[in-house]
């Protein structure tokens, strides 16, 4: 019977350990950032960050805002998979986006 | 003539209407039309343009930039190219009755050709510079720009139900 990959043969003191910064880094977190634009209406980018992350106005707007006066701000966080899609959609929608890793 | 009293772009029970003249639709398919020989051009005039709709990924991770460049380009010129086709269609057609993914592809199509125009101008946002140099004020690129401002203001408070 298929015991779903689980070795059941194997001593303890066969069991590999993962290297522990290597399964830090696996799971550390991607954010992805929004940077301010000259071009970029403010009505939109509050649209745009309500549309792709489901923000309430008033979440929407509060990025919008940082966006516009602290000249960037964190939108949204996950696996690099998840960042990267993340970032895809905000350029298919003209915005200035980047990922990294969490700091 | 477009009315600039009246909202280009209204909520309807079934969806939107684009209210734009004959003049202002011509404009747009013109202007988007000259949008995506830029997106499929490999000129490097066409490349600087269109900068802003390809923007750096991941700034601190050269590798990982080119991974995500070589694979994601192509996908962004796809989608702009197929927002574009989505929004001739519907201008070409007289009948500008247009669901909720048909005025948000005229929304980026729209806001793709601002940020090119924005690029030719040189649009800034430092409160030490003009936002447009005084000699660009009045050329014809500046008028686009503020016109399709407006045209994507309305069609943001249009989705919003602002």
């Amino acid at each position: 019977m298929h015991n779903g990959g689980v070795p059941t043969t194997l001593s303890a003191t066969e069991v590999m350990e993962p290297d522990l910064d290597e399964q830090v880094a696996e799971d550390h977190p991607w954010v992805v950032i929004v940077w301010n634009d000259p071009i970029n209406l403010m009505s939109y980018v509050t649209y745009v960050l309500q549309k792709l992350f489901g923000y309430s106005l008033e979440k929407a707007t509060e990025l919008m805002l940082d966006v516009h006066e602290k000249g960037r701000a964190v939108v949204a966080n996950g696996s690099r998979e998840q960042a990267e899609m993340h970032v895809f959609r905000l350029h298919e929608h003209g915005l200035w986006a980047t990922m990294q890793h969490d700091e | 003539m477009v009315n600039p009293f009246r909202a280009p772009i209204k909520r309807t029970r079934h969806g939107f209407v684009v209210r734009l003249g004959d003049a202002e639709t011509g404009l747009v398919l013109r202007m988007l039309g000259e949008l995506r020989e830029l997106l499929t051009s490999d000129e490097p005039s066409a490349i600087e343009l269109t900068k802003r709709l390809f923007p750096v990924a991941v700034p601190d991770d050269e590798e990982m930039e080119a991974e995500y460049q070589r694979l994601m380009r192509d996908e962004l010129v796809q989608s702009q190219v197929a927002s574009i086709t989505a929004v001739e269609e519907l201008l070409a057609t007289g009948d500008t009755t247009v669901d909720e993914a048909g005025l948000t592809a005229f929304m980026r199509s729209i806001n793709a050709v601002r940020l090119v125009l924005g690029t030719m101008l040189d649009v800034s946002d430092d409160p030490d510079t003009d936002e447009v140099r005084v000699t660009l004020r009045d050329s014809p690129e500046h008028h686009l720009y503020a016109y399709l401002s407006w045209l994507l203001e309305h069609t943001v408070q249009a989705l919003t139900g602002r």
